[in-house]
């Protein structure tokens, strides 16, 4: 994409159609830029997970920002921008706590992308109408423009939602909107008020803990802001992108510094799964068990065993470590003091 | 920060908030608008007065489109509610299996409230629409429950789904559409009818809304309307090449049948098609849209660019399924009631006088319609032809103008020969048993063609095996909107064109032998000769240029004797 700033601000004015007459009222071409910033994404898929979602470009070099589901967790991302054009996309960062997903763009170093300003987001009431943008059901394709759906902001609520027997990591205040959201490849979508301003991320096809109601939420850009700040500064501990300046522990080091030992490595991504504690321990102490699945520490997602050691080396004597695990198909989070007596001899 | 320097400053908009009263306004003209376009929305039932879908009228005289998934699995005759409160008689007329369109007649009022078509070419993303219709089967008393939303996408592609319903150039929108919606009218928020709402797409929430529905553009119902109401089972068209789609967005030809028109053409595979029927092309959805939207038959222009540079030209869509019987569908598409036992018992007998308006015949959704169609522009035919003596053979005498001064032709027609003299060749053609050797090279197929003419300006009227009206399509290189006549003989097909002017054929398209280019002739200022009925000007189309060269009839003599 060799685009020039003066070809990205015609293309706003002339590439889209008018925008006419929502709630009433007439908004100018310009509104469509949304459509310019949604990006396609294509990636792996299996049974009843997509093999399709929905990114927003937040920076000129090509930076997207989506939710943290199974398509970036897999990798081999695909990015259709809407002029039609396909990228490979790498994971830059993950932040579990607020399901979102920072990519890059594999491109040449002159490419230029129109994108959203986070600093310019709108932190809207209830009650403000809104439009949400994505690539829902893979009905578009290549350079068509991604689908609209209207509504209003229903609620500002904390996130109490499913995804099927596991509770949900979001740890974030989300909106809750009136339109139909919550489907297949709509993750990720972005979120504008009717002028076609940025508001929020779509969120995924989660249910409510408690009704089970599919929920309709989006991540306010506001409170996203400062993770993809980080993430774009590499600031922030990120799953993907282990920190290399810590070496994982082995398995020795690790029965040695907090008396647990995990289910030996026999595949590439075997899962944490918890094989002995020791009686005494610290893990002991935490509260964890035989059979326990780690699946997160602190906020990263633990995706397998080799995670969990490198996750854990890089904690000191006197740190509190959070530890989410499943347990009988229930997550539990224990909390684990790493012990001074612990110290390895180092 | 240079890094935003290119971000879109698209977040400067100073739209002054609505005030109550603004709203208050747009509410009163929202319910004006429904009021005004509810009583065109039916509730179509299965001729017992169970199940049901959505359909909208579009003439006072009761015809109303419907989805053809839900007119498919009731028999010919069904029972309509609008929203008066009152059922009226509904008989099948014709269908469009593949766009999932069907046109019913309401019967029993001449003055049916109906709904006025816009332009769905100008509907854009964003727009404020209307669905109407009966989801649920929620109108007990038929007025039609109201949903509101945007539209979500325009020219929208969808693939046909384990069935030949295949959704075309469709417009998305997220108003709520359910069961019961389907062939239920869109309009937009000024009460335009700009779509029939078909399809949606249901998940993992069921068969209900998601926000995400599908409706065929009116332009496209409207280019099939005139073949439904000529009681047809309306085929699609396909071209006699194959797309796809490159990185640059060109839409590469790749496979070109030899036998086509298209081939001779100079259609070649690696060729970049640039537009077809004047719409500029950058995917393969791009070509199947446009495609979708046309009749079988219809002649659509196409520009495309090679090595030997840019090209134009017209091909004739070929059938896409060629239905002779309503295709079934699987019974989860189908609406009504399944069990058909139950509903054999409870349908009522129509009335005789319904039942004269339904004929069953292969090929026809209902041969009543063709026949009262085939007969309006044959009569008036009749009548022009009756001021005539009959002439069982002609001589005519022709000048060419403008291209080939100089030329001249004498044409002497009888029932089972054509004999041309062209300067100071002659042909002879045999009409029974036509040899593509005894034509002209410079008009190949001439000689067939007017044969066919003669035998359309019989006195006791036309000769051929076969009369159907076929609907209204667009004439090339006219770009008039035309009635087509369809005329059989043997397995030849001769398509007649008529306007609403004059009672004899403004133009005949005619393939003269199978894999051959098309005899296309225009026929202007008709005029009464001495004893025959001859256009003063002839035309005749250049299939490779689509230029036409004329001539001029200088003299024109029809005898009651074989004229060998």
């Amino acid at each position: 994409m060799k685009f020039h700033r003066r070809t990205l601000l015609t293309l706003a004015g002339t590439f889209l159609p008018p925008f006419s007459a929502l709630h009433g009222r007439s908004l100018d071409t310009d509104s469509f830029a949304p459509q310019q910033v949604v990006v396609k994404l294509f990636g792996a898929g299996l049974g009843s997970l997509d093999s399709y979602g929905t990114g927003v470009l937040v920076t000129a070099e090509g930076h997207v920002l989506t939710v943290a589901s199974h398509l970036v967790s897999a990798g081999f991302l695909t990015a259709v921008t809407s002029d039609g054009k396909r990228f490979a996309a790498e994971t830059v960062a993950t932040e579990p706590s607020l399901d979102a997903a920072l990519l890059k763009l594999k491109t040449e170093p002159s490419d230029q992308f129109p994108c959203i300003d986070l600093k310019s987001a709108l932190d809207p009431e209830p009650g403000t109408p809104v439009l949400a943008w994505s690539n829902m059901f893979r009905v578009a394709a290549g350079n068509e423009p991604v689908s609209i759906v209207h509504g209003v902001i229903a609620a500002s609520v904390p996130l109490e939602a499913v995804q099927g027997k596991w509770k949900f990591p979001l740890q974030s205040r989300v909106w809750l909107i009136d339109a139909i959201t919550n489907n297949s490849g709509a993750a990720g979508g972005l979120l504008t008020d009717d002028s076609g301003r940025p508001v929020g991320l779509i969120g995924r096809e989660i249910r409510h803990a408690v009704s089970g109601t599919w929920v309709n939420y989006a991540v306010p850009l506001t409170t996203l802001r400062p993770a993809v700040e980080a993430m774009l500064e590499g600031r922030k501990l990120a799953a993907a992108q282990p920190q290399r300046n810590t070496p994982a522990l082995s398995a020795r080091e690790l029965t040695a510094r907090f008396g647990l030992a995990l289910m030996p490595a026999v595949l590439e991504r075997t899962p944490a799964w918890v094989d002995g504690v020791i009686p005494g321990s610290t893990a002991a102490a935490a509260g964890i068990r035989r059979g326990d699945l780690i699946v997160l520490i602190g906020d990263a997602v633990i995706t397998s065993e080799a995670d969990a050691r490198r996750r854990l080396a890089e904690y000191r004597p006197g740190q509190k470590i959070a530890i989410t695990v499943s347990r009988d198909e229930q997550l539990q989070e224990l909390s684990l003091v790493v012990a001074a007596s612990a110290t390895d001899n180092r | 920060m240079g890094r935003c320097s290119v971000c879109l400053l698209v977040f400067l908009s100073t739209l002054t908030p609505l005030t109550a009263e603004d709203l208050r306004q747009n509410e009163r003209q929202r319910i004006e608008v429904i009021q005004r376009i509810a009583p065109s929305v039916v509730c179509v039932m299965d001729s017992a007065g169970a199940g049901g879908g959505s359909g909208v009228l579009i003439s006072a005289d009761g015809f109303a489109i419907s989805n053809y998934h839900v007119t498919s699995g009731s028999a010919s005759f069904l029972k309509c509610g609008l929203n008066d409160g009152k059922v009226y008689d509904a008989v099948l007329v014709g269908i469009d299996p593949t766009g999932d369109v069907s046109l019913i007649q309401l019967q029993g009022r001449t003055d049916f409230p109906f709904a006025t078509p816009g332009n769905s070419d100008n509907v854009r993303a964003g727009d404020q629409c209307l669905a109407l219709g009966n989801p649920f089967l929620l109108a007990s008393d038929f007025s039609p429950t109201v949903t509101w939303g945007i539209v979500s996408g325009t020219r929208r592609y969808q693939y046909p789904a384990n069935t030949f319903l295949e959704y075309t150039d469709c417009i998305q929108i997220d108003a709520s559409i359910n069961p019961g919606n389907s062939g239920g009218p869109l309009f937009d928020i000024q009460g335009r009818w700009i779509g029939i709402n078909g399809r949606a797409s249901f998940e993992k929430r069921g068969r209900v809304n998601s926000g995400a529905a599908y409706a065929i553009s009116v332009n496209q119902v409207l280019n099939f309307i005139d073949h439904l109401k000529c009681g047809l089972i309306v085929d699609h068209g396909r071209t006699d090449f194959t797309v796809e789609s490159d990185e640059q967005f060109n839409v590469i030809v790749r496979q070109v049948s030899e036998l086509s028109e298209a081939w001779r053409r100079g259609l070649r595979s690696g060729a970049i098609l640039e537009s077809f029927a004047g719409r500029q092309l950058s995917s393969a959805n791009d070509f199947q849209n446009v495609v979708g939207i046309f009749p079988e038959g219809t002649r659509i222009p196409l520009v495309w660019r090679d090595r030997s540079g840019r090209h134009s030209a017209t091909v004739r869509l070929g059938p896409l399924h060629s239905f002779r019987k309503a295709p079934e569908l699987p019974q989860e598409r189908r609406q009504g009631p399944p069990d058909e036992q139950a509903e054999a018992e409870a349908q009522e007998q129509p009335s005789a006088e319904l039942q004269k308006l339904f004929i069953a015949r292969d090929g026809f959704s209902n041969y009543y319609y063709n026949q009262l169609a085939t007969q309006q522009l044959l009569t008036p035919l009749r009548m022009r032809l009756a001021d005539i003596p009959p002439a069982a053979a002609w001589k005519i005498q022709l000048n060419s103008v403008e291209q080939d001064p100089g030329l001249q032709a004498e044409l002497v027609v009888t029932a089972d020969t054509i004999g041309l003299r062209l300067n100071d060749r002659s042909w002879l053609q045999n009409t029974t048993q036509p040899n593509m050797q005894e034509e002209p090279a410079m008009f190949p197929g001439f000689l067939i063609a007017i044969g066919q003419l003669h035998r359309m300006l019989q006195k006791e009227g036309p000769a051929f095996d076969e009369l159907t009206a076929a609907g209204k399509t667009l004439h090339l290189p006219s770009g008039r909107t035309l009635k087509v006549l369809n005329a059989r003989s043997g397995t030849r097909l001769a398509r007649w064109y008529f306007d609403d002017q004059e009672a004899l054929p403004v133009a005949l398209d005619l393939e003269p032998e199978a894999a051959t280019d098309e005899i296309r002739l225009i026929f202007a200022d008709w005029k009464t000769w001495q004893g025959v009925i001859f256009p003063e000007r002839l035309g005749i189309v250049d299939p490779a240029t689509e230029q036409v060269r004329w001539l001029q009839t200088s003299d024109a003599i029809g005898k009651q004797e074989s004229g060998k």
